[in-house]
């Protein structure tokens, strides 16, 4: 059977992983959008679209790291990332009783990273988009020199004063999806596949 | 009669030219100019071959005509309004054609970097003409255009990363071949499709090495140098594994050191039962392991034929090893010595 053979030739596909993934990434983008709507005051389609474009840009970088880290691991760690793609589970070697440290440490600093690739990325997105990071004031209308100086001068500041209902927001909206895929990974491996 | 004739004739010109009239296109800035732009460096390049031209010609011309085919291709697609679940397949096409002509010339593992380039491929077809006019300026697309193009590249990027995952895979059964026999059912991540063929463990050939040398050593020799083999099982059993690293060293991949081979005389009757075992301590389905057992059957006989004319008498006593094994190996889940004795083999 011709169709038999390229199956078998195709072997293992991550179909699961891009089924869940989708999943996790739709909860995810609702819920962020949920967030940025109400802290933000922005449209329904703008959260959602704002939301859409962190989150996937985050995912694929996210891919990204995994697969640059996994190429330089130690076998012996290797073998243990395998073990869990494919079996789901880690087996016995030199690293099962740090891994689930490790494994903790992971998910705390995975956390941080995307909170910071989430904020910049909206940033950038305003920026792409030509919306002014910085809010419009009454001193916007003064003088085009006298705005370069004071702006340069209050640079800093104004940009935290402006980003901080942004990184609030953020903040809040990553806190929120990471508990919703950490509560849906937990439900799913339930089941007791899990080996440790 | 002439007139009829004439008449005819001038109904299968009319014909004739309609029948041309198809395969012109309505404007020359349409699509079909564009395939026949292909077609023809296509077949420029065929001539440029046969007239033995430099290879830069040919090259150039056949560059051309893949360029020409994804840019005809997926504007007949957009003309065509194609579309699955509403969203237009051309610039996928296009990048599909693109990446077949960018490294589809490679040979050997092309399918790698075209997979993997080919939704970047895509946005780009997408994305460059939103952003550069035919005058090659710069374009400024309006902010919704800007929305989507940065949406578009960030799942570009994530479907590019799926192909990479994917290929990431396939190095992991490569590098450590005895995964693909075991059952990935728990995992989250894969899939396999069922009813494929599943090949043996890497062990099933360790075992077979380790028969020809256990072949090697015992059997058709005198039971007593047997007994005398047998009493030295740590020696045997590193001369084993070594003769195993050597033969599969050549073609060793990763997981040779994630196998073990182990040996174990029980005594049967008059003579033994010996068991080789693989053990796997690598990855695994279930949570205790697996190895894979193959059993030999080592029995004294007595062969009086073998005996030379001028031994003294006792001597036709003595016995002679056999060695049978079993051409299967089951695959036993759990470790041979119990989960305690893992550390100490």
């Amino acid at each position: 059977m011709p169709l038999n053979d390229v199956l078998s030739e195709l072997g293992m596909m991550p179909l699961r992983a891009i089924a869940f993934q989708s999943l996790l990434l739709m909860v995810a983008i609702v819920l962020e959008a949920m967030v940025l709507r109400q802290q933000l005051r922005l449209g329904y389609r703008t959260s959602m679209q704002y939301a859409a474009t962190i989150n996937l840009l985050a995912t694929s970088l996210g891919w990204v790291a995994f697969l640059a880290i996994e190429a330089v691991l130690p076998l012996s760690l290797r073998s243990q990332v395998i073990s869990y793609v494919l079996f789901n589970r880690f087996y016995t070697n030199d690293w099962i009783d740090t891994l689930p440290v490790i494994v903790v440490m992971v998910a705390i600093v995975a956390f941080f990273i995307t909170y910071w690739i989430k904020l910049q990325g909206l940033l950038w997105l305003l920026q792409l988009l030509g919306q002014k990071p910085i809010d419009t004031t009454p001193e916007a209308i003064e003088s085009n020199r006298r705005q370069l100086y004071a702006r340069a001068r209050r640079a800093q500041v104004e940009g935290q004063r402006s980003n901080s209902p942004r990184a609030l927001a953020v903040l809040q909206a990553n806190a929120l999806s990471f508990t919703a895929i950490l509560l849906l990974l937990l439900l799913v491996n339930q089941t007791g596949v899990v080996g440790w | 009669m002439v007139g009829g004739l004439f008449s005819f004739l001038r109904q299968t010109l009319v014909e004739l030219g309609n029948l041309l009239g198809n395969l012109v296109p309505p404007r020359y800035f349409s699509w079909l100019t564009v395939i026949y732009l292909s077609l023809f460096s296509w077949l420029l390049s065929m001539l440029a071959r046969l007239l033995d031209t430099t290879a830069f010609t040919v090259g150039l011309l056949a560059t051309m005509s893949w360029i020409f085919l994804a840019i005809g291709v997926g504007w007949a697609l957009e003309a065509n309004k194609a579309r699955i679940f509403g969203i237009p397949i051309a610039p996928w096409v296009s990048g599909a054609i693109l990446c077949l002509f960018l490294f589809g010339s490679w040979g050997g593992r092309w399918l790698q970097p075209a997979l993997v380039t080919w939704p970047l491929v895509s946005f780009a077809v997408i994305a460059v003409p939103a952003l550069v006019s035919w005058d090659f300026s710069f374009k400024n697309p309006s902010p919704a255009e800007r929305q989507r193009l940065a949406l578009l590249f960030c799942l570009s990027l994530l479907f590019s990363s799926w192909f990479q995952f994917y290929f990431r895979i396939q190095t992991w059964v490569r590098d450590y071949p005895s995964l693909v026999a075991d059952s990935v059912e728990n995992s989250a991540f894969v899939y396999r499709i069922p009813g494929q063929t599943v090949a043996l463990p890497a062990g099933v050939t360790h075992l077979t090495v380790a028969e020809e040398l256990l072949r090697e050593q015992v059997d058709n020799k005198p039971w007593p140098s047997v007994e005398r083999w047998l009493l030295n099982l740590d020696g045997q059993r590193r001369v084993m594994r070594q003769r195993v690293r050597s033969q599969t060293g050549r073609t060793g991949s990763l997981e040779d050191s994630l196998w073990q081979l182990d040996l174990q005389p029980l005594s049967n009757g008059d003579g033994y039962t010996l068991k080789l075992w693989a053990i796997w301590s690598g990855p695994a389905a279930s949570p205790s392991g697996y190895y894979l057992e193959k059993t030999c059957l080592l029995m004294p006989i007595n062969r009086g034929g073998l005996v030379p004319e001028n031994t003294p008498p006792g001597y036709s006593t003595t016995q002679w090893a056999s060695l049978t094994c079993d051409l299967e190996t089951p695959r036993l889940a759990g470790h041979p010595r119990g989960i305690g004795a893992r550390d100490q083999v």
